[in-house]
């Protein structure tokens, strides 16, 4: 039986129970039992009854580098970190969007170089586009993009390199990422840090 | 505990025919270790061990439930001491009795629950400890300094609490009372800061500041002021007040209900009345401060704000303002019920006002819940153009809501000044002017909360919340700051016309009580599950990863049946340890002192009251 069905029917047997005490004990400590237990009952019926999403932990994407062998298998790797482990879609749409509060990435490929795409993700604060700067005093409300090579997104380069080729493909551009770029683990610099004691992480926001 | 000796003494006879009663023991220890058969360890073949967990329970689980009856006792340990210390002033200083009566209740349901919320504390620490050793070695290597603090704290608090309740009918009169309310306020000192001190704990892991340098004190220090820890602080505090408020309420409204003669009932009632008057105290800022929390959230980082607010989590919210809604109806109901039965010759003056109110807190209701975007097959997704309904959907973003929580503030205000000015006729001269002044205040408090929020949807976000909720806000403070001490002024002089007659609510009255504190209770938990939740599967956010197999947070459904079963574990709890603080005042029979010394129906509430010592003050 499906999880959510059950929860259904548990709360659907308290709901019960309290009204049978409610209607046939007349000690008026059990009737608030019975009363609080439709309460909670219904409670847990109206929250079973909206949508049920799990927050799972993103998929990590294998870099099998040798199964990728063209800037389209990139692409495809990083369509998926666009939407799970980047969290880039949170923020941003692909297309004019009512929910969107970053810019919107259609055609983004096009517009800017494969460098400065890079930088945008590794270095946010470099250059910020003109209706996403922030007015006024520095510390109030800024529209902060994260870095996404550090935690806790924690893109590796060869990620950020498929994310990349992907925006490039979704705007219709030739991918000017190649597999050849990609970094082989072992050789490579260390991916970013995981857990603390790799190291500490650096200031965050001292006051 | 003379039936619980019995019991085991009845066990243990059992076996004396079968090898005597230390192989009852024996099955005994061996009864309750058993779930440790089942424990498991992650990490030990290959190192050191990162997590243990119960298979079947589920570490997470029994986490989930210890950690919530400690913090749901704590938040009652911490905000009876407020109003209990306030109220002991008004006595000591007004010369009436019954304040100083009840604040020792107060004090008395609160000396009782102290000791199971540190037990609570304790196994909490031990499974913390046990479950999740990686975590909890590195959470002591940066807030060890704090660690100390927080014992030394806990024992001034103790010795406190120790000179506060049992010194109390010795420390009555003159110099010594003094020294006792000098007691009640070191006595919240210490409560705050053993409050915010395992708050930067928890705060550290959502938005956590880490330096790799300095010293040990530097280090604990930067991590504990990080980014969310005020207002996590300022938001629990006033949280607590409500909790300890509805929850002394509800207490008060069992025994209305149970009361079995007139002096009970009067009693009762009168303490139903300031316990619900203490929780909407509270209630009316908790939402500015849950708004400033939010947006110092955003502030911090904007992934976690979104996850919260539009996120997996956005559906948290209906169910939020389904709670909060239906607190406020709760609240206004008892006092409304408080209108028209406790003054006699009111039911027909308050009719048409009170339906105006509940009308409007209905369509606030409405408007708070109607959600972003609507749950729609594909075929009726592309009937209304969209998950947004193409009428409703303008009622699901945040102007819209924050525009209907301001509303429902302001009249449930009103219906507090309402029941306040109730059966009294105003004689100073100028309270026709004080009159239309407050109406005006009222009238033009209302129309810019619409305007502003109407205004809210053609400009951009950014201005939204920093400038036109934020004006929302200031102009709902502004209009309680005003009415508040105008209607004090106004009713100083004020003649009754209706004397206020206690014990009369019908039993409804009482539910109202209890409803009011389960809504508490259960936004508690929900909001501890949002804020645990929106680290994602974090340890610490953006620092140490959960790499357990609890590594998610599970859906809104699982998660309200634990907060229900959390809801009513605490119920019975609390339960349990009043009746156990009030079962040796039952046998004592009433005296008649304390008949003499106060008007009938103004009888301070008995709950925890010991006869002897109330006549010897």
């Amino acid at each position: 039986m499906d999880e959510v069905v059950k929860l259904q029917l548990i709360g659907l047997s308290v709901v019960g129970t309290g009204i049978v005490i409610l209607l046939l004990i007349r000690a008026q400590f059990a009737r608030v039992i019975g009363f609080v237990a439709i309460v909670l009952g219904l409670f847990s019926l109206v929250a079973l009854s909206v949508p049920q999403m799990a927050s799972l932990p993103p998929a990590e994407e294998k870099f099998d580098i040798a199964t990728v062998k063209t800037p389209t298998d990139m692409a495809a790797i990083g369509q998926k970190i666009f939407f799970s482990k980047g969290q880039c879609a949170l923020c941003h749409s692909i297309g004019p969007s009512e929910s969107a509060r970053c810019p919107d990435l259609k055609g983004i490929g096009a517009k800017l170089s494969r460098e400065f795409m890079f930088e945008s993700l590794t270095q946010p604060q470099a250059y910020v586009y003109l209706d996403y700067r922030h007015e006024g005093l520095p510390k109030e409300y800024p529209a902060r993009m994260p870095y996404i090579n550090k935690n806790p997104i924690g893109l590796t380069k060869n990620e950020i390199l498929s994310v990349i080729a992907f925006l490039q493909q979704m705007s219709g551009e030739p991918i000017s990422v190649t597999p050849s770029e990609l970094e082989v683990p072992g050789q490579a610099p260390a991916a970013p840090l995981k857990t603390a004691e790799a190291a500490p992480v650096a200031v965050a926001q001292a006051r | 505990m003379r039936h619980q000796g019995g019991f085991i003494q009845r066990i243990l006879q059992t076996f004396n025919g079968h090898g005597g009663w230390l192989s009852g023991l024996v099955l005994a220890a061996g009864v309750f270790a058993l779930p440790s058969l089942g424990f498991a360890a992650e990490g030990a073949a290959t190192g050191p061990v990162e997590y243990r967990d119960i298979p079947g329970i589920g570490s997470r689980n029994i986490v989930w439930v210890i950690a919530q009856l400690h913090l749901l006792l704590a938040g009652f340990v911490l905000g009876v001491p407020i109003f209990a210390w306030l109220c002991e002033i008004v006595g000591w200083k007004s010369g009436e009795k019954r304040y100083d009566k009840l604040a020792k209740e107060f004090t008395k349901l609160l000396t009782s629950s102290y000791a199971t919320t540190a037990l609570f504390g304790g196994i909490l620490l031990f499974l913390l400890i046990g479950f999740y050793p990686k975590l909890m070695n590195y959470l002591t290597d940066i807030f060890f300094p704090s660690f100390v603090f927080y014992c030394i704290l806990f024992l001034l608090e103790t010795v406190t609490l120790y000179l506060y309740w049992y010194g109390w009918d010795a420390m009555q009169d003159g110099n010594k009372k003094t020294f006792h309310v000098f007691l009640g306020f070191l006595l919240n000192l210490f409560a705050f800061f053993i409050m915010i001190v395992p708050n930067s704990w928890a705060t550290f892991q959502a938005s956590p500041v880490v330096i790799a340098e300095g010293t040990d004190l530097q280090r604990a220090w930067a991590a504990t002021w990080n980014p969310t820890w005020w207002p996590v602080n300022i938001h629990r505090l006033i949280a607590n007040v409500v909790l300890g408020g509805y929850i002394c309420g509800a207490y008060a409204g069992i025994r209305y209900l149970a009361a079995r003669n007139t002096e009970e009932r009067d009693h009762y009632d009168w303490m139903g009345y300031v316990g619900n008057f203490i929780g909407v105290f509270g209630l009316l800022p908790l939402p500015f401060a849950g708004y400033w929390l939010m947006r110092e959230i955003y502030q911090y980082n904007q992934q976690m704000g979104i996850t919260l607010m539009g996120g997996f989590l956005s559906w948290l919210f209906i169910l939020q303002a389904m709670l909060i809604g239906v607190l406020f109806l709760g609240s206004n109901y008892y006092f409304w019920l408080g209108i028209t039965h406790r003054i006699p010759g009111s039911e027909n003056q308050y009719k048409k006002p009170i339906m105006t109110m509940l009308i409007i807190l209905l369509l606030c209701l409405g408007v708070w819940m109607t959600p972003h975007s609507l749950v729609a097959s594909l075929e009726e997704a592309r009937k209304m153009g969209g998950t947004h309904h193409p009428l409703l959907g303008v009622f699901g973003v945040m102007s819209a809501k924050m525009t209907v929580a301001n509303l429902m503030i302001l009249v449930t205000f009103m219906s507090f000044i309402m029941y306040w000015r109730a059966g009294k006729h105003e004689t100073a001269t100028w309270a026709k002017v004080a009159r239309s002044v407050m109406g005006a205040v009222l009238v033009l408090a209302g129309i810019a909360v619409i305007v502003l929020g109407v205004w809210g949807y053609f400009v951009p976000a950014i201005i939204r919340i920093n400038y036109f909720s934020t004006s929302q806000v200031l102009i709902v403070l502004f209009v309680m700051l005003t009415i508040t001490p105008l209607t004090a002024l106004l009713l100083k002089s004020a003649k009754t016309t209706t004397e206020m007659v206690w014990g009369r609510m019908p039993p409804r009255a009482g539910y109202a009580l209890v409803l009011n504190a389960v809504m508490v209770i259960l936004l508690m938990t929900l909001m501890g599950y949002a804020r645990s939740s929106s680290r994602v599967h974090w340890h610490i956010y953006g620092v140490m990863r959960d790499s357990s197999q609890y590594a998610f947070s599970p859906a809104l459904g699982y998660a309200a049946a634990f907060m229900a079963l959390n809801t009513f574990l605490f119920c019975m709890l609390v339960a349990f340890i009043f009746w156990v603080a009030t079962m040796g005042d039952k046998g004592k029979a009433p005296t008649g002192s304390g008949k003499g010394e106060l008007p009938r129906g103004a009888m301070p509430a008995m709950a925890g009251g010991s006869q002897s010592l109330d006549t010897k003050s």
